[in-house]
């Protein structure tokens, strides 16, 4: 929290240098001027074409830093390895992390004007704000978890007990991930979506039992998309909980198809922050990168090459509805079935869960 | 030993003091610690100790990895001795070629191997393939991969060239006039070798061993990605805890748990090994 007091009195110390330099004209301009900004991003999200109109409008360059995960993320702004980062990139579900971590800057959202076009469901989200009210992150890529599997293998569309049936025994996989297979689990032992990520002890007991049970039906738990996409293009996995990845890239290749169930679709979604230790001459160019991801141009692109949908409905009238429905926007009610993934109160005792689920 | 070249030990020493003992003596720190709020914050607390101390998982985990290490040492043994063997018996421009090649699988990278592997052990693989080929299975063995048995088989094929690197080396030191006079005495080939090579040979099997065991028991990849269900090791946990569970104090109690019992095993093992009749006679040697 003291953190957070010394960096806003260091902004607003930096705004008023700021104002002064600027009365000394162009001189005060020169130095203002940023040539690069450091994104921090997942390499999915950053694809040098998709920032390419934002250098050609504002001469600043986007030096792309990849993520290999968002525990490393967390970590290296936790210890500050990550002193070159000028714009990061927190998950929804893991926002909350980073706030009390006090490793984000609050945002003034008056300098992202293309946030009115915003989806209302990302709008009310509680997620990125602090206990000060504070908004500390802005939603702008986001999309659905499904599940991944083979229609010629599952001729009815799967649901999440279909990862729990005996009758794919061996041809089924997880993710080797706490949250959302525990959640999965909690779903498939009838527990409402609502309350998936606020189990109790007993339920957490409960899900344990379901997923060791579940551990001989499964070929193995995958660790990268790579990884599953690898799997079910060997025929070692026929469905999977998944990212839509492996049917992008097996779709034309394979009887592939992707099953969004019922109980509740697990959506994923990406934030934009700016570091609480960001020099304050960068600050500007790091809002005007966050209108631009929230703008046409990003959308377009990401749309276009990597079937990603932003935040923001800017350009959704005008996209094909083949490509709505490849990016989930043809049909806007998903959005009321969306399960945010997000970490427990007690995820500690999830992740012990899981680790003796493995383990077992 | 004379006094100048001791001296030029002295900065390996020091790096490995400093690059070694120093983080250590960091985790000693941290697993006392406590976390609030994603904070690491200086204490004097046991509850990462006293977790661990109850937690079936995490010792189930550190014995698992023991037994990994252990298993992957005798095979690498029993499959490394009759290699090195050879090599000694190659023609001397034979032998570089013969540690080229034994060395290749090496450079490929792990990652790599790890996926050249699904595609020859995998249900529509390489081996099932040419089994249900030949008639000799009708349904693809899934065994072969995603199991203990693939973990088991990988660990020994990448861990091979240390253990008949390190054979050879003192292998190619017995000294052939001691086996052909054990020979003149009537032993056969076998008693030849357990009674003259294989003591002869023990400090290259105790270093290729103390290798074997410690890249073995501390692996990751290769149980994460090859062993399916199976696959969960302590240091995955480790790994685990550090990154997405943010408990610093855990991790460090479960790296230190797993370091010093490896540690102890290797320790144990170095100490049988070194006092067999054969060690004993070529370490005096020196």
């Amino acid at each position: 929290m003291q953190r957070f007091i010394l960096n806003r009195r260091q902004m607003l110390g930096g705004l008023a240098a700021g104002a002064g330099l600027s009365l000394l004209g162009p001189m005060g301009r020169a130095s203002a001027a940023v040539s690069e900004i450091v994104w921090a991003t997942w390499d999915s999200n950053g694809h040098p074409e998709y920032v390419t109109a934002f250098e050609k409008a504002t001469g600043t360059k986007v030096k792309l830093s990849f993520l290999s995960s968002e525990d490393a993320q967390f970590a290296a702004l936790k210890t500050g390895a990550a002193s070159d980062w000028d714009v990061v990139n927190p998950s929804l579900n893991q926002a909350r992390r980073y706030i009390k971590a006090g490793e984000l800057m609050p945002l003034d959202l008056a300098k992202v004007p293309n946030l009115a076009h915003m989806y209302d469901v990302f709008k009310a989200t509680e997620k990125v704000k602090g206990e000060d009210g504070q908004t500390y992150a802005i939603p702008y890529l986001w999309g659905l978890n499904p599940i991944v599997y083979r229609s010629d293998i599952h001729t009815e569309e799967p649901t999440y007990s279909t990862l729990f049936d005996p009758k794919f025994k061996g041809q089924l996989a997880m993710r080797d991930y706490a949250l959302e297979s525990i959640a999965i689990a909690a779903l498939h032992i009838g527990i409402p979506r609502e309350r998936a990520f606020l189990l109790t002890s007993d339920e957490l007991a409960e899900v344990k039992k379901a997923l060791i049970a579940q551990k001989p039906l499964l070929r193995t738990y995958w660790q990268t998309i790579g990884d599953l996409t690898n799997l079910i293009a060997t025929g070692e996995v026929t469905a999977a909980f998944s990212w839509r990845v492996p049917y992008d890239a097996l779709k034309d290749k394979m009887k592939v198809a992707m099953a969004k169930p019922k109980a509740g679709i697990m959506g994923w979604c990406d934030c934009f922050a700016i570091p609480a230790s960001l020099p304050e001459e960068k600050v500007e160019t790091a809002y005007k990168f966050a209108d631009y991801l929230l703008g046409a141009d990003y959308a377009s692109t990401i749309a276009e090459i990597g079937n990603y949908a932003t935040t923001s409905s800017i350009i959704r009238d005008k996209l094909t509805p083949e490509k709505q429905e490849a990016i989930f926007v043809d049909d806007l009610s998903v959005m009321q079935n969306f399960m945010w993934p997000e970490a427990p109160e007690n995820y500690s005792e999830w992740l012990k869960v899981w680790n003796e689920v493995k383990a077992a | 030993m004379t006094f100048r070249q001791r001296h030029l030990a002295l900065p390996v020493a020091v790096a490995i003091v400093a690059g070694c003992l120093a983080p250590l003596a960091v985790l000693v720190a941290f697993s006392f610690y406590e976390v609030e709020d994603f904070d690491l914050i200086p204490a004097f607390s046991f509850r990462a100790w006293g977790e661990l101390a109850t937690s079936g998982t995490d010792w189930f985990l550190i014995g698992k990895a023991v037994l990994s290490g252990l298993t992957t040492t005798v095979f690498t043994t029993i499959l490394g001795y009759p290699v090195a063997l050879a090599l000694t018996r190659l023609a001397a421009s034979a032998k570089g070629l013969a540690i080229i090649v034994l060395l290749t699988p090496l450079y490929t990278g792990e990652i790599v191997r790890i996926y050249a592997w699904r595609i020859v052990l995998g249900g529509e693989g390489l081996v099932n393939t040419v089994l249900q080929g030949i008639g000799l299975i009708d349904e693809p063995l899934k065994f072969l991969l995603f199991s203990p048995f693939t973990i088991g088989l990988v660990l020994t094929y990448n861990n091979l060239p240390f253990m008949v690197l390190a054979i050879w080396v003192s292998a190619e030191m017995v000294d052939r006039r001691l086996i052909e006079a054990a020979r003149d005495l009537g032993a056969r080939p076998i008693d030849a070798f357990s009674r003259v090579v294989f003591p002869l040979t023990t400090p290259g099997l105790a270093a290729g061993s103390l290798t074997v065991f410690a890249l073995s028991a501390g692996e990751l990849l290769t149980p994460s990605l090859l062993g399916g269900t199976s696959g969960a090791t302590a240091m995955a946990l480790v790994d685990n805890l550090f990154g997405t569970a943010f408990d610093w104090p855990l991790a460090s109690a479960l790296a230190l748990a797993l370091l010093a019992t490896l540690f102890l095993v290797a320790s144990a093992m170095a100490g049988l090994l070194l006092r067999l009749k054969g060690a004993r006679a070529v370490i005096g040697r020196t």
